[in-house]
């Protein structure tokens, strides 16, 4: 049984007073597997919101099916065991932070009583909002507004959590608890189901994203096979390169690209071994070799910039 | 369920428009206290005098007060339903493992019990004031929690259904002051104002039809008031007569505002199920 479940799932939006048709999203179809955390990324305006409400049921699909643990989204027991953190998120005004986490706490079917109670002040503890607890949410600032967001939406111990910028607003300390938070939860074999603009984190904590763009889904998979798909090796040595040393690695692999101190190579484990192997046998010192990774980001803008120009 | 009703008393509780509420509450029944003083400096009353006296301060009081009171109830929940519906707190809302239908009944149960205890408060206080003025015990005053809670569930589906369509506040409040202060006590009155002037019969017909389409909270008033005089209501026809020209109410106005409220509450969740947040 697949975790989150979707099939051709379509949604239009229709302007009020004008003919004008919004496509937020076109015939997409997914899964997520149990475990994982998988990352949706896109543009301003690409539509991964609008699948997080449509696999909440917060918003109706044009066309298409969804499913959570297997059961229909549009039956609300499909939700007892997902947690949701929505993007600018707004808890009633009047409550402490306490106050929240019991109120969504209960209607996530919690139970008041000690275990609750327990769990909440884990939680508290846990965002650093312990000192907090019995002020008026309106007092609070973006981040803790935020990390008191997440409180909730793990509050309950679900199995899936979706999380609609998880990071937006809270400081590079608090992100980088954050993230510490979720590879806890994920070594609990729940699943996280996140949205960012954020590449570099999510590079991070993702094990699959899906990039989407007006729309539509252009690219998906293991973030490992998607940023290291390009074979390129850098050598770096300590002294500058001779130009005896450089012909003889141009006879190496006549693709190479060598510079004062560098030598890069696409032509494979062999022949990268055969460039350190003259190399050496030539005295030089070589400082590192590294494989050319590209990151998320650059990935991200190449496929939105082919995906635009299409 | 529970959660939610619990959490509009809450929201009722913090809303600066409660205090409001219930300073004007405190003033009406200060006024009280001072008008039974009055009446009762007169002097030793007989049981039977006492009696007619409680019966006329009561039925005056609720003349006077009903209308008000019910838009009071009004205006301190009508924010209820789009605060509900702001984006970022429908959304989470939503997202819990609780039906639509649920969400907005718990909402609006919320909001009249919320009233139903403000009138607790309000008309037990009253009721215990001139009690122990007039040293007269009748509990028959003590309806009109009841048909006052009533008369405001019934507006307040119309305060449900507006806001769920427009998210709007003021208009819910705006549509409901019409309704309580200019339709409905004229529509009651249609017979002795209107149809003397117009003499059209589809005109009439239209009179008539709003009269028994619109709910009427003011004709509970006139319930409540000829229950605690122990006067006879008529099952389907008010009427009046002519020697004595004593009114008689019926049971059709609340059975038809009744009617009114379950239409409006079956649309609004309809409309609730339907919409995409
Ligand atoms: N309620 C709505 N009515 C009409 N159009 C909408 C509605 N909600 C979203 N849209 C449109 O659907 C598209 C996708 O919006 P969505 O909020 O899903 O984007 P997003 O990927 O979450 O963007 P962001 O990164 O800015 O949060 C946008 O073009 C938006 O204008
Ligand atoms: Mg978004």
């Amino acid at each position: 049984m697949h975790v989150i479940e979707t099939q051709n799932l379509s949604k239009e939006y229709t302007a009020k007073f004008s003919k004008q048709k919004v496509n937020a999203l076109n015939d997409f179809s997914f899964n997520v597997e149990q475990g994982e955390i998988f990352g949706l990324l896109g543009p301003n305006g690409a539509g991964k919101t609008t699948l997080i409400k449509i696999l909440l049921a917060i918003t109706f699909p044009t066309s298409g099916s969804a499913k959570l643990f297997g059961t229909d989204v549009g039956n609300h027991k499909a939700k007892t065991k997902v947690g949701y953190l929505p993007e600018n998120h707004k808890f009633p005004s009047y409550l402490t932070g306490e106050q929240v986490l019991n109120y969504y706490g209960q209607l996530s079917g919690m139970k008041q009583g000690s275990d609750m109670s327990k769990r909440i002040d884990e939680m508290l503890g846990l965002m650093n909002l312990t000192q907090w607890r019995k002020t008026k949410i309106k007092k609070y600032s973006k981040g803790m507004m935020q990390k008191l967001g997440l409180a909730q939406a793990m509050l309950s111990e679900p199995d899936l959590i979706f999380l609609d910028e998880p990071t937006d607003g809270v400081d590079p300390i608090g992100r980088k608890e954050i993230r510490d938070i979720l590879a806890q939860i994920k070594a609990k074999g729940k699943t996280i189901f996140l949205n960012s603009h954020l590449l570099s984190e999510v590079e991070m904590i993702c094990d699959r994203v899906a990039i989407l763009n007006k729309g539509d889904l252009i690219k998906e998979g293991n973030v490992d096979d998607l940023t290291k798909a390009e074979n390129i090796f850098a050598i770096h040595t300590v002294e500058p390169l001779s130009m005896e040393l450089k012909q003889k690695v141009l006879g190496i692999d006549p693709g190479a690209g060598i510079g004062e101190r560098e030598i890069n190579t696409e032509a494979g484990i062999d022949k990268l071994n055969g460039i350190i192997d003259s190399l050496r046998s030539n005295g030089v010192m070589i400082q590192t070799v590294n494989q050319k990774t590209s990151t998320l980001e650059e990935l991200f803008i190449n496929v939105i910039k082919k995906d635009n120009t299409n | 369920m529970l959660t939610i009703i619990q959490n509009t008393f809450r929201e009722a509780l913090a809303k600066k428009i409660f205090i409001g509420y219930y300073i004007f509450y405190a003033i009406v029944i200060l006024i009280m206290i001072f008008l039974v003083n009055m009446d009762s400096v007169e002097g030793v009353m007989s049981l039977a005098d006492s009696k007619m006296l409680v019966h006329q301060v009561e039925t005056g009081f609720l003349t006077i007060s009903w209308n008000l009171i019910i838009f009071f109830s009004l205006i301190s929940t009508a924010s209820f339903i789009p605060s509900m519906l702001e984006k970022g707190t429908i959304d989470l809302l939503i997202s819990k493992p609780i039906s639509r239908p649920m969400i907005l009944i718990s909402k609006y149960l919320g909001a009249v019990l919320f009233v139903f205890l403000s009138m607790v408060f309000l008309m037990g206080s009253i009721w215990l004031i001139l009690s122990l003025k007039s040293g007269y015990w009748d509990p028959t005053f003590l309806l009109s929690i009841l048909w006052l809670t009533l008369a405001f569930a019934v507006m307040y589906s119309i305060v449900v259904i507006i806001g769920l369509t427009t998210q709007s506040t003021v208009v819910a409040i705006l549509v409901n002051f019409f309704l309580i202060f200019v339709l409905c006590p004229l529509l009651s009155v249609r017979e002795a104002v209107i149809f003397s002037l117009v003499t059209n019969e589809t005109v009439k017909f239209v009179f008539d039809f709003l009269y028994y389409l619109f709910p009427k909270p003011g004709e509970f008033r006139d319930i409540t008031t000829s229950l605690i005089n122990g006067e006879q209501i008529n099952m389907w026809k008010s009427s009046v007569n002519a020697e004595t020209s004593t009114f008689t109410i019926s049971w059709l106005s609340p059975i038809s505002s009744a009617l009114f409220c379950l239409v409006m509450m079956a649309y609004s969740i309809y409309y609730f199920t339907k919409k995409d947040y």
